[in-house]
């Protein structure tokens, strides 16, 4: 019993960590321009359906996974220039930031579907077992999790020792101060979307072993990815990466008693029980 | 009333011929889906165009109505249209929640919420098989309407004119609320948050309601829609309804009802069009709204509007249903009150490690003007803001008018007379002068939300009393005669003292003013002085935060100055001109010589 816990345990912070990447796509989007991308799970989707490509032409999933980390700024560059910078001066731009990102979103979706079709398909990530103490962990979770905290790091150190991340948090913090004081505001705020579309792209790579690549899965993506940032406090990329963690291994856990679909409406009814009694975020300080 | 009535009537008859007229059944089905889609877009609108606030999940409302009342006719055996009146209320208990959760916070949340909402619903139904019957979908037999037989109209007619029925009384009813107290409420929380809570609004509340109406329209239209669909699946509460709720109101014009009721109807009518296109009907309507979005932020009727032969025909019509406006009844004297109106006591007020303001105590007398001085970043508007509630304070206590404001939200302590202007101008730019001054006028007489509804003699009393006050407020700082322009077009100088006869029209028992003078020109600073000079002599109370002494010090009758959050000195003009430790910390040795001139 406690062995199948301990799985569950490990299943779960390996999808936990997937969800961090594709969770921090957004709030980074948020935190620096103070958009929501309704169309971030598409790019996600694109991540994953690149790895699907790249395993048809015969390519390895190891070189397909940074290849998807391309497609996904390619598709945030489409975004950025279609959906998101036209609007940004805009009196009620961040409103209609909100639609548009959700109509780019939609039409991306139609475009992969009417080219290859709506049938889900299974990507083989890397091979193999390993066993530790009874209990088992593909290959595949274990690199989810470590490239994940790979690449948290790297976002972390971008965020605090490179001129780039210092220029992203001074937007972040006062949009206004950060131009007063030369930033070339709407060039980092580019450069954030990009990156928060590379992040989104690589959280689809990895987690298309384990979860199987659908058309779909961008929609039901977002919806976690939104939960994730809610709980977590929108803009807060630590308590995304806090709250990724644990959605994954609550919905895991749950997943024990419950069908799938009503162990999701429950991690999802959390959202909301939270922004009833903590609208600020779990993480999130009081403002 | 009478116009309330006559457009009901007008209406009633018009959708009574529109079903007896069409027989063909094809297109009597078309007509109803129109129907119900504009319904349906008109609810979105309601939050999305009067509220600001865009939701991807409406669908969710549109299918807690069709399943609650399917569930009723299909399990429990009740007749259609004895459960379809029931229809509204799944959506209005589902607005509140969801109201509750995000009102607080962004509109970014609300999107999040109702998304999140519609998919948690969307599972409910699809495992739920046994109420729902999943994705099997759940047949509900609907009765002809009752009646429909004594007039000869076929089941389909009948449904027809139900519907129709519906929509008429929705954009009536709708039309009316958003004419009202109310409907103002929301222009002012979508436009300047900030300022309609200064004026009194309960800004959270008032949006609970917003949505509370949204969802139990958008309900309906779900329950209305169960003829039409016969079978309920739970694709009705996914993202293509809920996007073609947002697509409608854009693509019609979201600052008008007119507009999303076209582009619900064109909604239920384009797709037939589009047939031939088959499944890329989806992302047409996505390409769609880029493109309006992008290129016709108005939608159809927003454009139709900008065009010159209706701009003039539109320009003369007045204001939302009172007709001419009344003559403005002048601002009278106040009646004296005595004693203390506004006591501080030992405030303080840290930002983490910043004590910004630190145990200031002072009193404001009735029908007196204190100035509050000191030089950037003394704590003023940091003051200010605890004082009107914007802020909550880190200690100290506030009584105004014999009650203690400390810690009550701002729509509170403006209710009980404490009511602060803003440094930034702060309108609804969008709106003209006189529609900023009947939002202004929130305070003056409650809103009376049945009545605005169907309009009464009283409550069109109420509206008239209610804006010859605010054009009263409007004439104390003489912008009368630019009472028909748009707030954001006026000049600078008289975008602030507009802000002021808003405040004004907040009936302050207290009024707090924040840099009244900023930014404006010699010119603009006499015309703001004289009218704060009149305001004292009909026994204003007022707290006038400014940095041009030469003004301020022409007027008041007594200075509080800060420095570095702590009151350094507080008495007459002459007395703190002459402290040396205001000299030194504020004032400067010349400066002083100049104020002491015109102060004596």
């Amino acid at each position: 019993m406690t062995d199948a816990l301990l799985q569950q345990l490990l299943n779960g912070l390996s999808i936990g960590f997937g969800y961090a990447l594709i969770a921090l796509g957004l709030t980074l989007a948020f935190g620096v321009l103070h958009i929501i991308n309704f169309g971030h799970g598409e790019v996600v989707m694109l991540g994953a359906l690149t790895v699907v490509m790249a395993g048809k032409l015969g390519l390895p999933y190891i070189v397909a996974v940074p290849l998807a980390m391309l497609v996904g700024v390619l598709a945030g560059w489409v975004f950025d220039a279609l959906a998101v910078s036209p609007l940004l001066g805009r009196p009620e731009g961040r409103t209609d930031i909100l639609l548009t990102t959700f109509a780019m979103g939609v039409l991306f979706n139609q475009a992969v579907l009417s080219v290859w079709g709506p049938a889900p398909a299974r990507v083989d990530g890397l091979q193999g077992r390993l066993e530790l103490a009874g209990v088992g962990l593909s290959s595949q979770r274990f690199f989810v999790i470590a490239a994940s905290i790979a690449a948290l790091a790297a976002l972390d150190l971008l965020a605090r020792r490179t001129r780039f991340g210092v220029e992203m948090r001074a937007v972040a913090q006062g949009e206004h101060a950060a131009r007063v004081v030369g930033i070339a505001v709407k060039s980092v705020g580019t450069r954030a979307f990009l990156l928060a579309a590379a992040v989104g792209g690589l959280g689809g790579a990895l987690l298309a072993p384990i979860t199987s690549y659908s058309p779909m899965l961008g929609q039901a993506v977002l919806i976690k990815a939104f939960v994730i940032v809610v709980l977590g406090g929108l803009g807060s990329a630590g308590g995304a990466v806090v709250c990724a963690l644990g959605v994954g291994v609550i919905e895991a856990m749950l997943g024990l008693v419950l069908e799938e679909g009503l162990a999701a409406a429950c991690v999802y009814s959390l959202m909301l029980l939270v922004l009833l009694l903590r609208p600020q975020g779990l993480a999130g300080a009081v403002r | 009333m009478k116009a309330t009535l006559r457009d009901l009537g007008i209406g009633l008859v018009l959708a009574a011929s529109l079903a007896s007229v069409l027989t063909s059944s094809y297109l009597l089905d078309v007509a109803a889906y129109a129907a119900v889609l504009a319904i349906f877009v008109l609810a979105v609108s309601v939050t999305f165009g009067q509220l600001g606030y865009v939701s991807f999940g409406h669908a969710a409302f549109l299918g807690l109505g069709a399943y609650t009342v399917g569930i009723l006719v299909a399990q429990a055996g009740w007749s259609y249209w004895a459960a379809l009146p029931l229809g509204l209320l799944p959506g209005l208990v589902l607005g509140v929640l969801i109201g509750a959760v995000s009102a607080r916070l962004s509109g970014a949340y609300f999107a999040i919420a109702t998304l999140v909402v519609a998919e948690i619903l969307v599972l409910l139904v699809v495992n739920w098989v046994d109420l729902t019957r999943g994705p099997m979908g759940l047949m509900v037999a609907a009765s002809p309407m009752p009646l429909s037989d004594l007039v000869g109209w076929s089941p389909q007619q009948g449904y027809l004119f139900a519907v129709a029925a519906a929509l008429v009384l929705a954009f009536v009813l709708l039309r009316n609320l958003r004419d009202s107290a109310t409907g103002r409420e929301w222009t002012a929380i979508r436009e300047a948050p900030a300022l309609a809570e200064s004026l009194g609004i309960a800004t959270a509340r008032s949006r609970v309601l917003n949505i509370a109406v949204s969802g139990a329209l958008a309900s309906f239209a779900g329950a209305l829609l169960i003829p039409k669909v016969f079978v309920l699946s739970p694709s009705l509460l996914g993202v293509s309804h809920s996007a073609t709720g947002i697509l409608g109101v854009i693509l019609g014009g979201k600052a008008t009802l007119v507009g999303p009721m076209l582009g619900g109807a064109l909604f239920a009518i384009i797709p037939e069009g589009l047939r031939f296109m088959g499944d890329l009907n989806f992302a047409a309507f996505a390409l769609m709204l880029l493109v309006v979005v992008r290129v016709l932020p108005g939608g159809l009727v927003g454009w139709a509007a900008t065009r010159p032969a209706v701009a003039r025909r539109l320009a003369r019509r007045s204001p939302g249903g009172m007709g001419a406006l009344p003559a403005p009844a002048p601002l009278a004297a106040r009646a004296r009150r005595d004693g203390t109106l506004l006591e501080v006591g030992a405030v303080s007020r840290q930002f983490k490690g910043l004590k910004a303001v630190q145990e200031v105590s002072f009193s404001v007398r009735a029908g007196e003007i204190v100035g509050l001085i000191g030089p950037n970043g003394a704590g003023k508007t940091t003051l200010l803001s605890m004082l009107s509630g914007f802020l909550p304070v880190s200690a100290g206590t506030i009584r105004a008018v014999g009650q203690d404001i400390a810690g009550r939200p701002a729509h509170e302590v403006a209710r009980l007379g404490v009511v602060r202007s803003f440094q930034q101008t702060a309108l609804c730019a969008g709106q003209t002068v006189a529609a900023n001054m009947a939002i202004a006028s929130r305070l003056h007489r409650p809103a009376d939300l049945s009545g605005a509804l169907v309009r009464t003699p009283a409550w069109q009393a109420r509206e008239r009393e209610r804006m010859a006050h605010a054009l009263g407020c409007l004439d104390e700082v003489g912008l009368l005669p630019r009472l028909d322009e748009t707030a954001g077009s006026l000049p600078y100088g008289e975008q602030k003292l507009l802000g002021v006869a808003m405040a004004l029209a907040a009936q302050p028992e207290v009024l707090l003013l924040d840099e009244p003078a900023a930014g404006l020109n010699p010119v603009e600073a006499a015309r703001l002085a004289r009218v704060l000079s009149g305001l004292r002599d009909k026994g204003m109370t007022l707290v006038v935060v400014d940095h041009n002494l030469k003004m301020l010090m022409s007027f008041v009758d007594r200075v509080v100055v800060l420095h570095h959050g702590v009151k350094i000195a507080d008495g007459a003009p002459q007395e703190v001109t002459r402290m040396p430790e205001v000299v030194e910390a504020y004032l400067g040795r010349a400066q002083a010589e100049r104020i002491e001139a015109v102060a004596a």
